[in-house]
């Protein structure tokens, strides 16, 4: 452990305390404020003394009442539309304070790493959405409704399962590995924020650009999200009460067209003939229709904040609770918050924030896959009530039934910090931050046999029950000390500077445990070491094993230093300079360090006399930004050669296990940071006043020195499918982002229309090179092993490759006059002969389709009108294929696709139908699984009804709202999937449809009030 | 670096040892030689996962029903595989990790001070591996790169086929001199390398070279101790009953489970359908089945057919797969029906993973013996050894597979193979033997086989891929 760091950090921590200044004599002072040309007394303005963040408000007489203390030199009065002014204390207890009307526009503050920004000096990429549009989306994580409401923020579900999480993706996909963003809760760094109550958030902040990034360093390469939990204010007159409760009923939004129980005996005898008799005597069964239910959803919360001079608080309770559409699957939160902040020196000020969440989840098992697969003509259950076979899929409803698969954990997530404004120039911050977290998983499944009509055991059952247990704890603790320096030289010049050191570990351990053969279903006996069943022999069939290790990817410490500059001249041209070096475990000695710095300039045009002239623009800034962000998600040991400790060997009469150890996989010692190096030109504008705003940015992310598995060959024995990690990739995207939005307001209406969208180009530039390592990436595995991805250089990252299908062979003549597999017959499809060798075989696969987006947009518009509101968002992707994998899977006779029934059945029929068949060549990975994943989807549409303040009086209510929302009401899409929503965490194997947990349509009824 | 945080930035692996710090001790020496012996329970390592030896032979079909794998196992089938068919690389990669196993012990061992005995031992049983993976690699793609240390080059060329057999040589003959008899071995450690399977693999590798006089002292050396012989039940050859028996030379031991401690193999030659106990590839040809003489019991303990109850247990079968396939012409091409060399009793699939695999039995010993010693010009001698094959396949019946009595050496030269097949059948000698016997043409050319092209398989695209031109494939592919 680095213990000279530490003890800086302990030093800067006392110098901090050591600055603080004792209270001494304290004074009132009274005043009035008014408005210096009309005289009028101006309520509500803001009087804060400098250097401090002690201060207070006007009441509706312009009056206010202030202690200050003998050290107190200046009183900031401020007011919106007003100019800021700075009065002297002197010894008199009475001030009289005109303030001149602001004909210029509002100094907006904008959340940036580390810090605030005037929103004037910004000069990077940053997209926001506040609380507002984050209730619009009923989901587990708040980063849900970040889609379609920020451009170049793309957020797609990997399944609708209670508990799921989405891949978020900002600016294309940058990397081979872990491509998420990082982000930030009140500067806690996090990989997710799904335990957070999205009530309890103020604001989003999405930095995109490298100017905004970069002081994350090597986290920021694929973006950050910063978030901001709700604080109390010390304006407020009185503590805050508001409760918000939401319910809502969700269902499936679409069946997959199959073939019915009739349609699949035709089939089925035409494959085989003679399998049914008659076909109209066949059972049907709709296996979507059995295991999809409607299911409830819940969002309650109740917080309270409030504020005294000295003091704030914010505290809420919250409780979650999502029924899955399948049965026995669900996920229930709660969530404690509680941020505080205490003023306890004039000029020093403590604070922590909190969230504590436990939570519980069961998943149900992948029952989609086989009701998909699972035939017609079989019945669900036996005349006895028993489950009813399914062949080769084995029985949703069965597997349902025995399924005992949960979760359950707390994440405990916060901060405490101190604040030092040492003078007007200085700001000084350490803050001591923690993310721990705990799960415990338990799975059990009971030993069944499903029947064959005969009495004999199917293929579905389970011989001896079994008994998974797991518990996985980590926390993190990361402690970050920051330096802020703030001058304004004359009226021209203003700088700040930023300096800093953080210091972070991360810790984790997993235990698993294996039991078998209980001695009784019920849950009471769900433990490791009960009675087992004995059968007569007195032999007990149980198979213990226990697992302990750490999770790889949350095992590793960090060391950073941080340096901003940001100057302004004369509010006009700006220019934020950031400077970060990582240090990091995961690497060796040599290559442990990353220099990560950035320049931005930023020009407002507005101040110039050439634009001022024009009444059309009120804001006008060109900005342009250059850096290099790192990034070093690989897990802890790559860069060692390890030892397989794993291993058995079996020897003796009788066989008895005996432990074996030897080499592994190779490790690389020689890896470094990966970097992405990102320019952005943007311009933002305002016109009409400001009530139309446009910001449009043009962005290039090149990453290299990519952290990318490859194969590397056989004879270095590493053993099959096993992968050296390298640096040796580079990807770049690009594209345009813009964001246009229309406010206005009248007496009874207000309203705002949004339009966002960006584009994304991916293109794999490089993989490999150097002798003896590979120089594609095969991705994308499907169940039966086929891999269905491949990039290389010119393609985007997991592009689909396959055959590519050029109709069927109509008849024999034409079979033999092409190149075909041994396969295929007439009827069949006719792959291309792409390398033109006149043969067909592995080499004609090629690129079929990419699972990227060309566009991916968002619309929204939102209306108040006498206390109606109505909100609409409108959100989709345009020009990325999604791959049919649950299709190709065949080794046996599953149900079919609706497209079957329009199969080849002679000469001319179908040119693009095959004729049917089991599985098989007409299976093989093609593009005839490639399908559209365009589409548009009415993500929320809300109305609301506010009662009027003349009712809320009576009642004493500061608010009261009802509203009734539909989530994903509409999607209008070609796919014909249950979603064309399909992520994953694995860029090689996105797009691909595995048969996932649909998601769900919401309709829902809330109420919030305060008080 | 600055501010003393490099101790801070240096975080170890958890629970796990690097290379650098392992073997050190005998304790390590041990489980470091065990580790070698993983390998060959990898799934991977029977061909790449299917029996595809058996299936390009003509004993076997792919097995499983019409669909399953086949554009995977399928080409086998046929000689329509090409360089990227499926199972090559996960061999070529099984092999050559089985290898580099034994090279940490060979290169690793000799320095950790412990017992010299243990140590010769720990070194010879990695030497008779390391020989046993070479073998497998110099007969299915001939000469390949020759891996003798921990650190290869990433770019290695292929060695000559001659070389790979000295180096196969040279291994088995230190192990001979270092490993102990079977029989010294406690019955804890039965299944490990000895002296007489390093003799019997050594022998093999002479006649695959048709060195046939150096086989000789080697083969009649194991028959003279008297420490083997037949099982009396031919079916106890390969079954539960004759794990590590007199008859076993060398096995793979395993575990009914299929949690790590068993092996695959047999789950995936296993019944398909009813009782449900594995995936059914390897179906028994046509032409086997008319290969074996009459009331030869051998004929049942290969192959299960529909119907037959196996311990009390009725064998169903697969839906899905056809009972009978036949031609165009009527002719009976395929019959749904299982390898019984792997059978286990019992219900579940993870129990057929008890099944241990025989490497070399000692009618492979006999029979190797009879083929040397008449190579040798002995062909009384090697009469002896044939019929005592024979003998225990006629199970007491007289009347049938009567003694064999020819001496011509052509003549008695194919008695012998054909004796080999069906004795040996489905445990993937067929193709070898047909290969090194020229007979492949001959057999297997109706079924594609073509002389100068499937004497190897090629050698996989991945490989040669990533060795960028390295690595040259075998002719004609």
């Amino acid at each position: 452990m680095g213990i000279r760091l530490i003890l800086v950090s302990f030093l800067f921590a006392f110098i901090l305390v050591g600055a603080l200044k004792p209270l001494s004599a304290q004074q009132e002072i009274r005043g009035v404020v008014v408005d210096e040309t009309t005289g009028e007394f101006l309520p509500g303005v803001n009087i804060l003394v400098d250097g401090t963040i002690r201060g207070t408000s006007t009441n509706t007489e312009g009056e206010f009442v202030l202690m200050t203390e003998s050290t107190d030199s200046l009183l900031i009065v401020s007011y919106i539309g007003y100019v800021t002014q700075r009065i002297k204390i002197t010894d008199e207890t009475i001030y009289f304070i005109q303030l001149e009307q602001d004909t210029g526009i509002l100094d907006e503050l904008v959340v940036i790493g580390y810090g605030l920004v005037r929103k004037r000096d910004v000069t990077g990429a940053i997209g926001r959405i506040g609380s507002e549009d984050i209730a619009k989306t009923t989901s587990l994580s708040a980063d849900q409704s970040l889609q379609g409401k920020v451009a170049g923020v793309q957020i797609t579900a990997t399944s609708g399962a209670p508990g799921a999480r989405s891949a978020v993706r900002i600016r294309g996909v940058g990397t081979f590995g872990n491509s998420s963003p990082i982000y930030v809760v009140d500067g806690v760094i996090l990989d997710d924020i799904s335990f957070l109550n999205s009530s309890d958030i103020a604001s989003l902040e999405v930095l995109k650009d490298a100017s905004a990034t970069a002081i994350y360093g090597s986290r920021g390469a694929n973006g950050v999200i910063l978030v901001q939990t709700k604080k109390g204010s010390s304006l407020d007159d009185e503590p805050r009460i508001q409760v918000s409760l939401e319910s809502g009923l969700q269902q499936l939004e679409k069946k997959i067209d199959l073939l019915d129980g009739r349609e699949f005996a035709i089939i089925t005898n035409e494959i085989r003939s003679g399998s049914y008799n008659n076909v109209d005597a066949v059972p049907n069964t709709d296996w979507q229709d059995l295991i999809f239910d409607i299911a409830q959803i819940h969002n309650h919360q109740i917080s309270f904040s409030g504020g005294s001079t000295n003091s704030d608080y914010y505290m809420s309770l919250g409780y979650f609770l999502n029924e899955g559409i399948i049965e026995r699957s669900n996920y229930e939160r709660i969530s404690l918050k509680l941020n505080n902040t205490y003023r306890i020196r004039q000029n020093f000020k403590i604070g922590n924030n909190w969230t504590i969440a436990p939570y519980n989840q069961r998943n149900a098992p992948n029952v989609t896959f086989q009701a998909y697969r699972a035939q017609p003509v079989l019945e669900p259950k036996y005349d006895d009530g028993s489950f009813g076979v399914v062949y080769n899929v084995g029985n949703p409803l069965a597997d349902l039934a025995h399924s005992n698969s949960y979760n359950n954990g707390v994440r405990l997530v916060g901060n405490v910090y101190a604040e030092l404004y040492a003078s007007q120039e200085w700001f000084v911050k350490t803050s001591f931050g923690l993310d721990a977290s705990k799960n415990k998983s338990k799975n059990f499944t009971p030993a069944y046999t499903v029947l064959n009509p005969d009495g004999t055991a199917s293929q579905q059952n389970n011989d001896y029950s079994d008994l998974y247990k797991s518990e996985f704890s980590s926390y993190t603790w990361i402690w970050e000390n920051t330096v802020n320096y703030i001058k304004e030289i004359s009226d021209l010049h203003t700088i700040s500077l930023l300096g800093g050191i953080t210091m972070q570990q991360t810790r984790s351990e997993i235990i698993g445990l294996v039991g078998q053969n209980l001695i009784r279903d019920q849950k009471d006996f769900w433990y490791i070491l009960p009675p087992y069943v004995v059968d007569e022999a007195n032999n007990i069939n149980m198979v213990n094993s226990i697992y302990n290790g750490v999770d790889p990817n949350l095992y590793y410490n960090m060391i950073s230093f941080l340096g901003r500059l940001v100057y302004s001249y004369d509010n006009t041209y700006m220019t934020t300079i950031t400077l970060r070096r990582d240090g990091s475990s995961k690497f060796a000695k040599d290559n442990q360090w990353g220099v990560f710095p950035s320049v931005a300039i930023g020009w407002n045009l507005d101040q110039e006399d050439f634009i001022q002239q024009t009444e059309l623009i009120s804001t006008l800034k060109l900005r342009a930004s250059w850096g290099v962000i790192g990034n070093e998600k690989i897990a802890y040991f790559d860069r060692f050669s390890r030892v397989n400790s794993g291993l058995q060997a079996i020897f003796g009469s009788p066989d008895v296990s005996y432990i074996a150890s030897t080499y592994g996989r190779l490790g690389n010692e020689n890896l470094k940071w990966e970097s992405t190096i990102q320019t952005d030109v943007g311009l933002e504008a305002q016109f009409f006043e400001n009530r139309l705003s446009a910001v449009v940015d043009f962005y290039e992310r090149r990453t290299e020195d990519i952290l990318v598995e490859l194969s590397t060959p056989g004879h270095l024995g590493n053993g099959q499918g096993q992968k050296i990690r390298y640096n040796a990739a580079s990807v770049t995207n690009k594209g345009i982002e813009f964001t246009l939005n229309w406010s206005d307001a009248t007496n009874d209406l207000g309203y705002s229309i949004n339009f966002l969208g960006n584009t994304i180009k991916n293109k794999v530039l490089a993989i490999g090179g150097s002798s003896g390592i590979d120089s594609t990436l095969i991705g994308g595995g499907l169940a039966n092993g086929q891999r269905v991805t491949l990039s290389r250089i010119g393609l985007p990252i997991g592009a689909y490759y396959g055959y590519r299908t050029d109709g069927i062979f109509q008849n024999e003549n034409e079979l033999n006059s092409y190149p075909h597999l041994s396969q295929a017959g007439v009827g069949d499809l006719r792959f291309v002969d792409i390398n033109n060798d006149g043969v067909i075989n592995g080499h004609d696969r090629s690129f079929i389709g990419s699972p990227i987006p060309d566009f991916v947009y968002g619309f929204s518009v939102s209306l108040d009108y006498r206390g109606f509101d109505l909100s609409l968002s409108i959100q989709g992707q345009i020009g990325n294929e999604i791959f049919n994998g649950k299709n190709v899977v065949r080794p046996d006779l599953y149900n079919f696709e609706k497209h079957v029934w329009n199969r080849w059945t002679g000469e001319g029929t179908s040119n693009s139908e095959p004729r049917p068949s089991f599985g098989g060549y007409n299976f093989l990975p093609s593009d005839r699984f490639i399908h559209d994943g365009s589409y548009l989807r009415l993500r929320d549409l809300i109305i609301g009804y506010t009662l009027p303040e003349k009712i809320l009086q009576k009642i004493n209510l500061d608010l009261f709202r009802v509203y009734i929302k539909a989530n994903n009401f509409i999607t209008i899409t070609k796919y014909t999937g249950y979603t064309p929503e399909i992520g994953s965490y694995d860029v090689l194997s996105n797009g691909i449809d595995q048969g996932i947990y649909p998601i769900p349509r919401i309709f829902s009824f809330g109420v919030n009030t305060s008080f | 670096m600055q501010w003393g945080c490099s101790d801070f930035l240096s975080v170890n692996p958890q629970s796990e040892l690097t290379q650098e710090s392992f073997p050190l001790s005998s304790s390590d020496a041990l489980q470091a030689t065990n580790a070698i012996y993983s390998s060959l329970r990898d799934w991977h390592y029977h061909s790449g996962g299917f029996p595809i030896l058996d299936i390009m032979s003509d004993d076997a079909l792919k097995g499983s029903n019409p669909n399953d794998a086949s554009n995977t196992v399928g080409p086998y089938d046929d000689f329509t595989h090409s360089p990227t068919q499926d199972g090559l690389d996960r061999w070529w990669n099984v092999l050559y990790q089985g290898i580099r196993r034994a090279n940490v012990v060979i290169e690793k061992v000799p320095v950790i001070p412990m017992n010299e005995s243990q140590k010769a031992r720990y070194i010879g049983e990695a030497q008779f591996l390391r020989a046993l993976y070479y073998f497998d690699l110099v007969r299915a793609f001939g000469g390949v790169p020759i891996v003798i240390d921990t650190n290869p080059d990433f770019k290695l060329p292929r060695a000559e086929k001659s070389a790979v057999y000295d180096l196969i040589i040279d291994d088995l003959s230190s192990a001979i001199a270092s490993l102990p008899h079977k029989k010294e071995y406690a019955s804890n450690d039965l299944g490990r390398a000895n002296k007489d399977a390093a003799k019997a693999l050594l022998a093999k590798v002479y006649i695959f070279n048709n060195r046939f006089a150096e086989a000789e002292s080697l083969l009649l050396n194991i028959i003279e101790s008297g420490d083997f012989g037949l099982e009396l039940d031919y079916y106890d050859a390969n079954g539960p009953n004759g794990e590590h028996g007199i008859e076993s030379l060398f096995e793979i031991g395993a575990i009914s489970s299929d949690n790590g401690l068993g092996n695959q193999y047999a789950n995936t030659q296993g019944v398909r359908g009813t009782p449900n106990r594995g995936w059914g590839f390897n179906q028994p040809s046509v032409n086997l089945r008319e290969a074996f003489e009459p009331g030869d019991v051998r004929k049942q303990a290969t192959i299960i057919e529909l119907g037959d109850v196996i311990d009390g247990i009725t064998i169903l079968g697969d839906a899905i797969t056809p009972d009978i396939e036949r031609d165009s012409e009527g002719n009976i091409i395929a019959i749904e029906s299982y390898n019984r060399k792997v059978w286990i009793p019992g219900l579940s699939t993870d129990t057929q993973y008890g099944h241990n695999r025989r490497l070399i039995r000692y009618a492979d010993v006999l029979l190797l013996a009879a083929e040397t010693l008449n190579e040798n010009n002995k062909p009384d001698q090697a009469l002896v050894y044939l019929n005592k094959v024979r003998n225990r396949a006629r199970n007491g019946n007289l009347e049938v597979l009567p003694d064999i009595t020819v001496t011509e050496q052509q003549e008695l030269r194919e008695v012998i193979w054909r004796e080999r097949r069906v004795e040996l059948a489905l445990e993937g000698h067929r193709l070898w033997d047909l290969i090194r016997t020229k007979n492949a043409e001959k057999v297997l050319g109706k079924l594609g086989f073509k002389v100068g092209v499937h004497d190897l398989l090629p050698i996989p695209r991945s490989e040669i891929d990533l060795s960028k031109g390295t690595l040259t494939q075998n002719p004609n592919w």
